[in-house]
């Protein structure tokens, strides 16, 4: 895939009417601590990330990846700019609508099962107990992971942890996925494994995927890349978009 | 490397230091201030007996020695301020001529005093009517043989004539039993009750009655050089009866047997040492629970960072660190904390004596002195040893570097769950009760007139046993709650978390151990502060019971015999400021068979408006039910067991006694009823005793005049009323006030202040309360940041994060609430039993300290509250960076 | 000359309550001095436990492990200790250095624990061939990414030690910063230490003169 400059992502086979914008950020920046220790970790980027997108940021440590997830996550606020949620009604902090997150390290509760940790955030967003309960057994079996559900995540390797933690992101069916670095901490199978999990997932909820990652054979699988590099987005021309 | 290590640990790391140095010096602090209190209570106990005798010395001169020469050697001893030479001697009888008919008494005593004697010694001779000096008579003479000054009497002298006096005066003397001690007798061998008939003359006179008898029976006649010292004793009650025996007997050995010292204030100083043992067992006991409490906490707080120490000690290991490195490192810093710790505790315990007591020291002697505060930090060391070296070394034996560690630890039971050692030490306490309660709680063997003091530790395994069991039976039975009974906690939590309740249920139950932990250290916490509170409390309500019965009220007021003042200057009194109520008191003396014993006349309806009748005075009924009695049946009669024994008395048997009739002055029967036994009443003496119906005593002898006038002043005040009331009656009517009496009471361990170590205890036992609700959960959630971090970013909203930790508070405040009022009153109960013989009267219920438990209670709220929402508070803040570090 | 590492039919099993794992079935390898190998294998194939049995951290059921021709394995553990401080170097994935010392105390540090005394400019030179001099008062957590893993490399070579063993020690630095480090580590090799890194990145495997591949406890 060739490196694209990062604005327009629609893919030629949808029409532009019936794309719906996920996401958009206009000039966004974050600067964490103020005066002298101020550090810029994000500045200038306008991006647009729409239905169906499936996109890779990649780039050196330091270079803002993980702060533009956690800004389209609705995580953080920036210090510079704006970002709308158009697909999700506001911001996925606050709305009813989440988005999906994967992390570097399975974040999983570890004094809660597998199952417990997949349901809980169908809880959070006010799902009544039984109907959690059977959307979260569906994620674990639609990812062949439903004989662990009584497990606890320390008995879990790295890879079935990170897939139960996308089976938490699959039963929650977000219109959004973030991840960042999701395979990093994984050995050469898993990685690849987990990656195609991920992927299956988004084509199963039609959600929108970002992923962070330095790995070149996952960048490979998706359909943009935005390299950033120092705090923004790059075009295929090394310039700020 | 050792240097680099603590340096580090100590600029990045206080928090872990300081938390466990605080508990150890909670420990030492306790202990030190227990010496400091101990002390102050030493010291105090060593004054007031020192006050309480009038006589130090009464020397005896040995027959037929220089009773002069003797004056001069105890006048030249060191120590010695004044002496006087009093003169004894033993007479047949008094006769005298009242009115017509002549009364004699039996064998009596006559004193020679000297003009200066009342001077040096106010406190022996109290005029009641007269004169001053002159020939004295002492009040219950007087009363046999109708006398009154200005009367004539005759003293009887074997072999030679007797001897007419004029009655000067009529006096009571305080220290009666002291004063006609035998002088060298072993202590059980000595007199009964002292004598009956006693007249005093000055010297002068004496010397003419009875140097004649000198030469005819020199067995009557003796002499005693009354001393008095300077009081320079140490505060130490056993070193200052060291002091005053050594001396006495010094005294003796210098006198080549012409001197026998009757040391009055060496046994009032035993008698005191015998009690300062006593309260060292007895506050040691007390507050040694919280010592170890205070152990708990601090290993509790010193093994939360266990898994941080963990982790640097694999890090060591792999770098090449020799298991006796890491132990050296761990060895270092137990010894930072525990030497930080107990110079802490000292420090606060100096303060904590200057503040309470007024004394910053930890001991009576420089010796005592040492060994409280050797002993406080002995406990301290031991403390550091166990919480933070010995999870060290076991950490170190244990860990293989390779091997995985995990977050959430089996549950499996403890071994002593295993073998059920909670029941096993609750049916030890059990047992170990009722064997003591057959000895009637006898914790300090102390036999009439021994010197020896034993106490029983035995009687202690008790609530020793307690304590272990029901603090283990906590642990299991909240361990089994958040477990087994995780459904039952579940729905507990369902008001405050809604759909995540049975989640939370889960989620506790797997990470349970360190909130059993924390439930069963607040549990204990809260017990020792109830227990305390409650024990002490009663032991004040106890003291002043003690006080009211040996003082009658607040104020008395007693007439001298032979007044006659009617019920009607009860209303004079009344006037008085502070006066809230007065009750009149007859006093006669009565005739059974031959045996003349004090009557006490009530008003039975009110007498409980001044003074509180304990029902432990009474046998055969309660106090209430005694004076419905009275009431009821006029002629009811309460009397000695002694009585019931002598004269074989059945429940309704007719009592005749006979009484001075006031109109003919001449003996009269009255009939009465036996309706029980009266043991102990307020101003009654040790001895046998008659309380009956004052209103038909007064019918029945047509003499209705008062003996003593028990005033309520509500309890405060005491001394100042007493003033104005002693300015109203006179010289020569005795006005005392309950204030300067408790000062005075027989068991001085009952006198002992508490008010100091009140405050000290119970302050301790709120920091102990405050810190186990407060930090021991707040650790424990300090950990949870990252769980907290997840749940946010998972969607939580605050309220879910709200009831993730309040859950967890709730849960342990409920668990630790009902566990430690369960074992709190528990403890209280078996404590104030066990030591009953503190307590005379023992009390009949424990009092309980309502506002101190209600502040006890929102103190521990307050405190889940605030860490609740503190650490809420806290995962706010931390939340990004926390998420950003997933 | 002797291999710098030789392990000979490697033995080694776990008990978890009633099951026995396999960690290591009968593994034997030999390093020479200034070799780099790269171990490889999925997760649970015995990496992790094959490089503490060759630090001597972890007692193999079976077999011996020797270090520069000196036997470490069935010796009393205050010796491993200290034949573990003076010839074995070692990189975790992560919790190299002690939270509460500066980069450069955590270096002194280790060398009092091989009983050699600290010298700052020693420290200041070994801490500067990594790259990382300008953080040498710096506290562990201020680190990025990259200047973590140089320092744990710093800490793990202060004893000049005859074989440095790292464990995933790029898993969570981007290419650029894992090929930095990957050329400090052949550099090492190069001046006669035997290194051997246990990772499943493709940076590493092609950085290595050798690559020995575990599964299941077996080379395969």
């Amino acid at each position: 895939m060739m490196p694209r400059s990062s604005v327009e992502s629609s893919s030629a086979a949808r029409s532009p009417l019936t794309a719906q914008v996920v996401a958009r950020c206009v000039d966004v920046g974050r600067t964490y601590g103020t005066g002298e220790r101020a550090v810029v970790a994000l500045y200038g980027t306008t991006c647009t990330i729409e239905a169906g997108d499936r996109v890779a940021i990649t780039g050196p440590s330091g270079s803002g990846k993980s702060t533009l997830l956690h800004l389209l996550s609705g995580l953080e606020t920036p210090t510079v700019g704006t970002i709308e949620w158009p697909a999700l009604g506001g911001n996925p902090r606050d709305g009813a609508q989440r988005a999906g997150l994967v992390f570097q390290a399975p974040s999983l509760i570890p004094s809660l099962s597998v199952l417990e940790n997949v349901e809980l955030p169908l809880l959070f967003g006010g799902a009544a107990r039984d109907d959690a309960r059977t959307r979260a057994l569906e994620a674990l079996a639609l990812l062949s992971l439903d004989g662990l559900q009584n497990d606890l995540p320390q008995e879990l390797s790295g890879g079935q942890a990170q897939r139960v933690v996308i089976a938490r992101v699959l039963a929650a069916r977000p219109q959004l996925i973030l991840a960042d670095e999701p395979t990093s901490k994984l050995d050469r199978g898993n990685a690849e494994h987990v990656a195609q999990v991920l992927l299956d997932v988004c084509e199963e909820i039609d959600a929108a995927l970002v992923v962070a990652t330095h790995d070149p054979a996952i960048a490979r699988r998706l359909d943009h890349i935005w390299p950033m590099r120092d705090g923004r987005l790059l075009t295929k021309d090394g310039d700020a978009a | 490397m050792i240097r680099i290590w603590m340096a580090g640990l100590l600029r990045r790391q206080p928090a872990r230091l300081i938390g466990a140095a605080v508990g150890i010096a909670i420990a030492v602090a306790l202990l030190a201030s227990l010496g400091a209190f101990l002390a102050h209570a030493k010291a105090t106990m060593t004054s007031r007996a020192v006050r309480s005798v009038s006589v130090d010395w009464q020397v005896q001169v040995a027959q037929g020695a220089d009773a002069n020469k003797v004056a001069g050697l105890v006048a030249k001893t060191p120590g010695v301020r004044a002496v006087q030479s009093v003169g004894f001697t033993q007479v047949p009888g008094f006769t005298a001529t009242t009115s017509g008919s002549v009364q004699s008494t039996g064998g009596g005593f006559v004193l020679g005093i000297p003009p200066t004697y009342r001077a040096t010694f106010p406190g022996e001779i109290r005029t009641l009517t007269g004169a001053s000096s002159g020939v004295l008579v002492a009040q219950q003479t007087a009363s046999n043989l109708h006398a009154a000054p200005g009367s004539q009497i005759t003293i009887q002298r074997p072999g030679l004539a007797p001897v007419s006096v004029t009655v000067a005066g009529v006096v009571d003397l305080p220290q009666v039993d002291s004063l006609f001690q035998k002088v060298g007798a072993p202590p059980g061998s000595q007199l009964s009750a002292p004598p009956d008939n006693i007249v005093l003359l000055p010297s002068s006179q004496w010397n003419a009655f009875s140097t004649p008898l000198q030469k005819a029976r020199p067995d009557l006649v003796a002499t005693q050089i009354h001393t008095q010292l300077s009081n320079s004793l140490p505060s130490d009650p056993a070193a200052a009866f060291a002091q005053a025996t050594g001396a006495a007997h010094n005294l003796e050995a210098r006198s080549s047997g012409t001197a026998t010292v009757g040391n009055n204030l060496g046994a009032a100083l035993d008698a005191a040492r015998g009690d300062a043992a006593y309260a060292q067992v007895l506050f040691l006991f007390l507050g040694l629970p919280g010592a170890i409490l205070a152990g708990l906490l601090t290993a509790t707080v010193a093994s939360s960072g266990a898994a941080r120490r963990r982790g640097e000690q694999a890090l060591l290991r792999i770098r090449g660190a020799s298991v006796r490195q890491l132990l050296r490192l761990a060895a270092v810093e137990a010894a930072v904390i525990g030497v930080v710790g107990c110079v802490a505790g000292l420090v606060v315990a100096l303060i904590v004596g200057k503040v309470a007591f007024g004394s910053a020291s930890f001991g009576a002697t420089t010796a005592s002195a040492f060994a409280w505060s050797g002993l406080a930090v002995a406990v301290g060391l031991v403390i550091t040893a166990a919480a933070i070296l010995v999870p060290a070394r076991r950490d170190v034996r244990e860990q293989t570097v390779a091997a995985g560690r995990q977050v959430i630890t089996a549950s499996r039971l403890p071994w002593w769950a295993r073998y059920g050692f909670d029941v096993a030490a609750l049916i030890g306490a059990g047992l170990v009760f009722t064997t003591t309660s057959r000895n009637g709680y006898q914790l300090v063997l102390a036999p009439e007139g021994v010197p020896t003091i034993s106490v029983s530790y035995w009687a202690l395994a008790g609530p020793a046993l307690l304590w272990l069991g029901a603090g283990l039976l906590v642990w299991r039975l909240v361990d089994l709650l958040l477990g087994r009974g995780r459904r039952v906690t579940s729905k507990l939590l369902q008001p405050l978390a809604g759909r995540i309740a049975p989640l939370l249920g889960s989620s506790m139950a797997r990470q349970r151990r360190p909130l059993v932990k924390a439930a069963t250290l607040l549990a204990l916490a809260i017990a020792f502060a109830i227990s305390t509170a409650t024990f002490d409390a009663t032991y004040k309500a106890q003291a002043e019971a003690d006080a009211q019965l040996t003082n009658g009220a607040d104020v008395t007021v007693t007439e001298s015999p032979g007044a006659t003042v009617g019920a009607s200057f009860a209303k004079q009194l009344a006037s008085v400021p502070g006066v809230k109520a007065v009750e009149p008191v007859q006093h006669r003396y009565a005739y059974v068979g031959a045996d003349l014993q004090d009557m006490y006349g009530v008003q039975p309806a009110s007498i409980r408006s001044v003074t509180a009748l304990q029902d432990a005075y009474f046998i055969g009924g309660s106090a209430a039910s005694m004076m419905h009695t009275l009431a009821a049946k006029p002629d009811s009669i309460l009397v000695s067991s002694e009585t019931v024994k002598d004269y074989q008395l059945h429940l309704g048997d007719l009592l005749n006694l006979r009484l001075v009739d006031g109109r003919t002055h001449k003996q009269i029967t009255v009939p009465f009823h036996y309706v029980g036994i009266v043991s102990e009443f307020p101003t009654a003496p040790k001895d046998s005793f008659f309380l009956t119906n004052a209103s038909y005593v007064a019918q029945k002898t047509g003499n209705a005049s008062v003996g003593t006038f028990l005033v309520n002043t509500g309890g405060s005040n005491s001394a100042a009323v007493a003033a104005s009331v002693r300015k109203l009656v006179g010289p020569t009517v005795a006005v005392t006030d309950i204030a300067t009496v408790r000062g005075k009471v027989g068991s001085s361990l009952t006198s002992v202040d508490l008010s100091g170590l009140t405050r000290v205890e119970l302050a301790f036992a709120l920091v102990l309360a405050a810190a186990a609700g407060g930090l021991v959960v707040a650790l424990g959630l300090a950990e949870r940041r990252r769980s907290l971090a997840i749940m946010s970013a998972l969607g939580a909203r605050r309220r879910h994060l709200r009831a993730a930790i309040a859950g967890e508070t709730s849960i342990l405040g409920i668990a630790g609430l009902i566990g430690g009022v369960v074992l709190g009153g528990e403890l209280s109960t078996m404590l104030v039993k066990v030591l009953t013989g503190v307590f005379d009267p023992p009390p009949a219920a424990i009092t309980v300290p309502w506002v101190y438990l209600g502040g006890l209670a929102a103190l521990i709220v307050g405190c889940l509250v605030a860490v609740t929402v503190g650490t809420l508070r806290l995962a706010g803040r931390s939340l990004l960076p926390t998420i950003r570090r997933l | 000359m002797s291999a710098a590492v030789e392990a000979e039919a490697l033995h080694r099993f776990f008990h978890a309550g009633d099951e026995e794992t396999q960690a290591l079935r009968g593994v034997s390898m030999a390093i020479e001095p200034g070799e780099f190998i790269a171990v490889t294998g999925p997760s649970g194939s015995g990496k992790s436990t094959l490089l503490s049995c060759l630090a001597g951290l972890d007692e193999p059921d079976g077999g011996t492990v020797r270090i520069k021709g000196v036997r470490i394995t069935r010796r009393p553990e205050p010796e491993r200790a200290r034949l573990r401080a003076r010839l074995v170097g070692i990189v975790t994935q992560s919790g190299n250095l002690l939270a509460h010392l500066t980069v450069a105390q955590n270096v002194a540090l280790v060398r009092r624990l091989a009983g050699a005394r600290p010298s700052p400019a020693r420290t200041m030179e070994l801490l500067d061939s990594l790259g990382i001099a300008a953080r040498a008062s710096a506290r562990p957590d201020t680190l990025s990414g990259g200047e973590t893993v140089r320092a744990g490399l710093a800490v793990a070579l202060a004893n000049d030690p005859a074989i440095l063993l790292a464990d995933e020690p790029t898993g969570e630095l981007d290419g650029v910063t894992e090929h930095q480090v990957l050329t400090l580590m052949r550099d090492r090799a190069h001046g006669g230490t035997a290194v051997l890194v246990a990772s499943h990145s493709g940076l590493v495997a092609e950085a290595a003169d050798r690559i020995v591949t575990l599964d299941s406890g077996r080379i395969a």
